[in-house]
């Protein structure tokens, strides 16, 4: 019994450790639990039978664990928002998809009525024409909200953008369709819309470039205050270069009592040399704390599925459309993952396509081969068309996945009908695969690019439905709730090496616990993305969600 | 900004290992011009020591006014501070990543108004790029660099057999039947080999020094005459021409017509376009520079093949 122990009791705790796997009181000393278990059991950690009642009405979960999202997520949230999707704001806001060229309109006059100055840009993110049934926004679209100031909108996949006829014309872009970026509209002239590195260059030059400003606190802070919305208490930075100014956020941050997430950050390979990038990650492991934790490696082998830049195997693209790109030579990737696995650091590799995959896995393969090393736990993430042969191989390597279960919903059906065709796009994300193998795994939002949502995520491995209502592998590869719960909290927690830290409620781990207003084992499985979230408990500060 | 000459802006593609940073390399130490010098992968140039003036890990100053900076993922904003100082530069030097489409990196030349594009030039090891062609999955990439390249140059070519040099030059030839394929040799300044080689770069046809590049296994000739061709007498002197001849390019003329040509000749195809630069109409000359194997017939042998093709007048 020690006075600063606290006992919390709630209608029900999921532990997700399978030795104990449910509670009702859960004792909390020095930011780490001393135990769960029934009131009977726990009562004793605190005199007189002083218990916390504040969540006698919630069910507590380990906090959740996102093991693929990027601080941009927390850059992205200054400015407005146009997706066709709602999204939640870091403040907690329910911010409305815009499901239409006239609501973008709208939505961009309002924004831009609320800046001040007459020059300034106005920048907007997460459109996607896919989502609005392939109806592209053009220049004249945003002509309509301004003539006179620069517009630049960020698509969904931040790499191409779409600006309005003044920032064509100051950039001497109109005219400029022989440049393969610049998409000819209807006109034969520019349509506003601008791919590729020279043409978004010329025009990240006119009006700045929203995503390379320098890192900010404000930014760092919304993302724990978007983590703490959805129920997050850890959360990945899965591709950073780690400048020094980045570096002095994070650890700044992360020494603030009531900052509310811990954060594991990647450093993207690309970034440095392998030996410099080695001796980085080496130096900043001990730089870390409670709740910043360095010492894995990002490394990006090819492009997206739907952006038609992902490597794959025959009979490649369904719709007939070129193979993609490599990012990492592939002569080259044996020679890194072999740098990096003999140096102890875990790599997380960026594989969509299968054949990218392929040759990740025979990187391993190499490098394991030439350098046993027990439990290295290399992840690799996305991996969105692996077949089980591949997830048999990733079980004998002793590898892990992660996989992008949000796919399903935002992205299923152009999988469906052109990425992928019907076999492949059924079996995208192969969840119920990884489980049968046997392969550790986890599931993610790759937030900004998909909302930071766990549940959400959590709720597409569960239901495997697209954003049209067609179910994709709902017989052989979705999950059950159970398991859904697994891949967000412990599932996560081991990809990450760290799930001896986080991931489940049991003795010696972090107080880090998702506080829910209903359980999300006894909801209708269809409406488990609506189970809402109270707050989180990191380190045992207890954080109520702001609510806006 | 006051308005400038616009600044060359030449961008160096290739696969991983076919030679670019060993080329950027040379340039760098012999330059002299103030070169900026981009490279869009982690590779560390190896620079000789006492050019360095100063290293700050990504930005390499030399002591003869270049610099070199690699770029990892911040290719737009390294590029966009570069552009925003371009005043200190002569000259714009990329390398592509090793995956990379040169040519995209290319158009920034075409959008910018302080740059103009000098060049896109893309290295080919001769011992592996006919296999690199092939290969099941990096075959479409390394076939893309030579899409839209002005020249190839054939690197490593002292290490390669006269199958694989006559492969290399098959394979690059099948993909850009009219682009000029060179070997890379140490012998030529770096700077010859690689500025001024774009389409609308002046084209530069003098008289080689060395007539025999022993190092790279390949033979020159030049072929200069005062006069003109005939067109049809070209096309049967042209159709005798040795297999060895892998490649002739230079200014003619042609009977009844009162444009300089631009004659090329790759791999057995030949083209004569009208060059369309006012300085070339000065002198009534033909010259043409050639490159083979080195087993190619003696210059006696080619000039008496050409001869056949020049006007009476002549």
């Amino acid at each position: 019994m020690s006075p600063d122990t606290v006992v919390y009791a709630a209608r029900r705790i999921v532990t997700m450790n399978p030795s104990r796997p449910f509670a009702t009181h859960v004792a909390v000393r020095e930011g780490r639990i001393v135990a769960a278990g029934s009131e009977a059991e726990i009562a004793q950690f605190v005199p007189h039978g002083g218990i916390d009642m504040r969540f006698r009405d919630k069910v507590l979960l380990p906090g959740f664990v996102e093991g693929h999202s990027h601080i941009m997520e927390g850059m992205m949230w200054s400015l407005p928002y146009v997706g066709a999707f709602e999204r939640r704001s870091p403040e907690g806001r329910a911010v409305a998809g815009v499901p239409d060229i006239d609501a973008i309109v709208a939505r961009l006059r309002e924004a831009e009525a609320a800046i001040a100055d007459p020059n300034a840009t106005l920048f907007a993110w997460g459109f996607d024409p896919l989502h609005i049934g392939g109806e592209k926004l053009t220049r004249e679209a945003l002509d309509r909200v301004s003539t006179t100031r620069p517009i630049m909108v960020l698509h969904a996949s931040f790499h191409i953008s779409v600006v309005n006829t003044l920032v064509l014309e100051r950039t001497q872009l109109l005219h400029a369709t022989d440049i393969s970026g610049v998409v000819a509209g209807a006109d034969g002239r520019a349509s506003g819309e601008l791919q590729g590195i020279a043409a978004r260059l010329r025009a990240f030059r006119l009006v700045g470039n929203p995503l390379s400003e320098l890192l900010t606190m404000a930014d760092v802070q919304r993302y724990a205050s978007s983590a703490c919305v959805q129920g997050v208490t850890t959360i990945t930075d899965l591709h950073n270069d780690l400048t020094d100014n980045t570096l002095e956020l994070y650890r700044a941050a992360t020494q603030q009592a009531e900052f509310g997430v811990r954060l594991v950050p990647a450093l993207a390979s690309a970034t440095h040399p392998p030996d410099k990038a080695i001796e980085k990650i080496v130096g900043l492991r001990e730089s870390g704390n409670d709740k910043l934790h360095y010492g894995i490696v990002k490394l990006v082998v090819d492009g997206s599925i739907q952006g038609f830049t992902a490597r794959l195997r025959w009979p490649g693209y369904h719709n007939g459309a070129p193979n993609g790109l490599w990012y990492i030579a592939p002569e080259e990737l044996p020679r890194l993952v072999d740098l990096y696995h003999r140096a102890g650091i875990q790599l997380h590799i960026h594989t969509n396509g299968d054949e990218a995959t392929e040759l990740a896995l025979d990187a391993v393969e190499k490098a394991q081969t030439a350098h046993p090393r027990p439990d290295h736990r290399h992840t690799l993430q996305h991996c969105q068309m692996a077949d089980a042969a591949q997830f048999r191989r990733m079980k004998a390597l002793g590898m892990c996945v992660n996989l992008f279960a949000n796919h399903v919903f935002y992205w299923g059906d152009s999988h469906y009908e052109l990425t992928m065709g019907p076999e492949r796009a059924n079996r995208l994300d192969a969840t119920g695969t990884a489980q049968r193998i046997g392969v550790p795994f986890s599931i993610h939002s790759d937030a900004p690019v998909t909302p930071l949502s766990p549940l959400f995520t959590a709720w597409c491995a569960v239901n495997r439905v697209s954003s049209s209502g067609r179910k994709l592998g709902a017989e052989t590869e979705a999950l059950s709730v159970e398991q859904a719960l697994n891949a967000i909290t412990i599932g996560a927690a081991y990809t990450l090496n760290l799930d001896h830290l986080i991931g489940s409620i049991e003795t010696d781990k972090y107080a880090d616990f998702a506080v829910l207003e209903q359980d999300p084992l006894t909801v209708a499985p269809e409406t488990l993305k609506d189970v809402a979230v109270w707050g989180t408990v990191v380190g045992g500060v207890v954080k109520e969600a702001p609510r806006a | 900004m006051t308005m400038s000459a616009p600044i060359p802006f030449t961008v160096i593609g290739g696969f991983l290992g076919a030679g670019k940073t060993t080329l950027l390399n040379r340039l760098l130490s012999a330059s002299t011009e103030r070169c900026a010098v981009l490279v869009n992968d982690f590779g560390e140039i190896n620079i000789d020591a006492a050019l360095i003036q100063s290293h700050d890990g990504t930005t390499m100053s030399l002591t003869n006014g270049c610099v070199c900076c690699s770029i990892g993922t911040g290719f737009l904003d390294t590029l966009a501070r570069l552009l925003d100082d371009i005043g200190r530069f002569d000259r714009v030097v990329i390398e592509a990543s090793g995956v990379g489409d040169p040519w995209r990196i290319a158009e920034i030349a075409l959008v910018e108004p302080s740059l103009r594009l000098d060049g896109v030039v893309v290295l080919a090891d001769a011992t592996r790029i006919a296999t690199q062609c092939e290969d099941r999955h990096i075959g479409e990439t390394v076939r893309n660099q030579f899409a839209k390249s002005d020249v190839v140059l054939l690197s490593k070519c002292d290490l390669a057999s006269d199958s694989q040099r006559e492969a290399a030059c098959a394979v690059i030839g099948a993909i850009r039947p009219d682009v000029p394929i060179e070997p890379l040799s140490t012998l030529t300044p770096a700077h010859e080999a690689v500025f001024g080689r774009g389409r609308l770069a002046r084209f530069r046809a003098e008289p080689v020094a060395e007539t025999v590049d022993h190092e790279g296994g390949f033979r020159r000739w030049t072929y200069q005459r005062a006069g003109r061709f005939d067109r049809d007498r070209l096309a049967a002197a042209v159709h005798d021409l040795p297999g060895q001849l892998l490649r002739l390019k230079g200014i003619c003329r042609v009977d009844g017509d009162d444009r300089a040509q631009v004659f090329q000749l790759v791999s057995r195809n030949w083209s004569l376009t009208p060059a369309g630069d006012a300085t070339l109409d000065v002198a009534e000359t033909i010259a043409l520079a050639g490159v083979g194997t080195a087993n190619l017939p003696s210059d006696h042998e080619l000039d008496a093949i050409l001869d056949r093709a020049l006007t009476a007048a002549a």
